[in-house]
């Protein structure tokens, strides 16, 4: 399975996208707004979790296309894009974290503040679970996600992490350990009977 | 594809959607990186199901109009900084004349400035007078020399 393998462009997309010389287009409004409505949503799901963090989140979404135009960037393919857009977010999430030093103390600060009213039920589970999810590095937390939501396989993963491919299996490996560690500390660990 | 184990897939599967096969679990007893994936797959799965949709996102005309902007001002940036370059050069070889300029005539310049009183110019243009023509020259390039840079430097700024 590869990254985002089940979504494709729509035919007059790619087509439109290709000049007489056979080269393709850089991306014009109609199509970025299309990219845009595909991606955005989960782009900032993956930035909100690996930063525990809304308005970083935000922050890191706009910087993210800012820079994906800045690249003017040749609709190739779907998936080449989105491999594009995540590889960029997740270099910039981690010079975010670079930057403060402090990203560990600034998710609990954020996760504590969000404590003060009573929370709903529902809230009180994101809370919770932002704060386990939080507790991890931040590259198992891109790793976790991008293998178990986004369903990316080693070789998207590396590209986004920057890591080798061999590499991933190892480092998925031990951030699924940390997980498990973590929710069997919290006694949140699923019950797996072999 | 290069997974942990050739199952990965499937256990992931099996353990979000918790739809175990007998086979899915018996690998489970001889495999750990599966282990692992059946422990944090179900978690993940919640996790990710946690709904975000109260967020909205940023208008894609809204991003599109700023990285346009972004890129227009990115672009002047850059074409001014060869401008930018020069106008520095300027600054210092304008700076580094006039100090040239007074280190090599510093006594009479004093001598000169000192002469700026109703009295003095009488009495001390002799000595004023050890300050040579080209002097006043290279005062009068540096002078336009300084104007000019000033002028131009606070026509650039507005």
């Amino acid at each position: 399975m590869t990254m985002f393998a089940s979504m494709t462009l729509p035919a007059p997309l790619l087509i439109e996208a290709r000049t007489r010389s056979g080269k393709p287009d850089p991306m014009d409004e109609a199509r970025f707004e299309t990219f845009y409505r595909r991606t955005a949503g989960s782009l900032w799901s993956y930035l909100y979790r690996l930063t525990g963090d809304a308005a970083v989140a935000d922050d890191l979404l706009q910087k993210s296309f800012f820079r994906f135009l800045r690249a003017k960037p040749a609709v190739v393919s779907d998936e080449h894009l989105r491999r594009w857009i995540f590889r960029t977010a997740t270099n910039l999430a981690f010079d975010h974290f670079r930057e403060t030093k402090r990203e560990r103390a600034r998710s609990e600060a954020t996760v504590r503040s969000e404590s003060g009213p009573p929370m709903e039920a529902r809230e009180v589970l994101r809370h919770d679970m932002m704060k386990t999810f939080s507790e991890l590095k931040p590259r198992e937390r891109a790793l976790l996600w991008l293998a178990h939501v986004e369903g990316a396989d080693h070789e998207d993963i590396s590209e986004a992490l920057g890591v080798k491919t061999k590499s991933v299996k190892v480092l998925l490996f031990r951030a699924r350990k940390r997980l498990g560690e973590l929710l069997t500390k919290k006694g949140l660990a699923p019950e797996v009977k072999p | 594809m290069n997974h942990a184990c050739r199952r990965d897939t499937e256990i992931v599967r099996a353990a979000a959607q918790d739809r175990w096969t007998e086979e899915l679990r018996a690998h489970l007893t001889e495999c750990e990186d599966c282990m692992q994936a059946a422990i944090a797959a179900p978690w993940m799965e919640r996790f990710s199901r946690i709904s975000d949709r109260e967020h909205i996102l940023p208008d894609p005309s809204i991003v599109w109009l700023k990285a346009k902007l972004l890129q227009s001002s990115a672009d002047v940036s850059r074409a001014s900084r060869p401008l930018d370059i020069v106008q520095l050069i300027a600054y210092t070889v304008v700076a580094g004349g006039w100090a040239a300029l007074l280190t090599w005539r510093w006594d009479a310049v004093k001598a000169w400035i000192g002469a700026f009183t109703p009295t003095s110019i009488v009495t001390n243009a002799a000595r004023a007078e050890s300050l040579s023509m080209s002097f006043f020259a290279l005062l009068f390039v540096l002078a336009s020399f300084t104007v000019m840079l000033a002028l131009h430097t606070i026509m650039a700024e507005e």
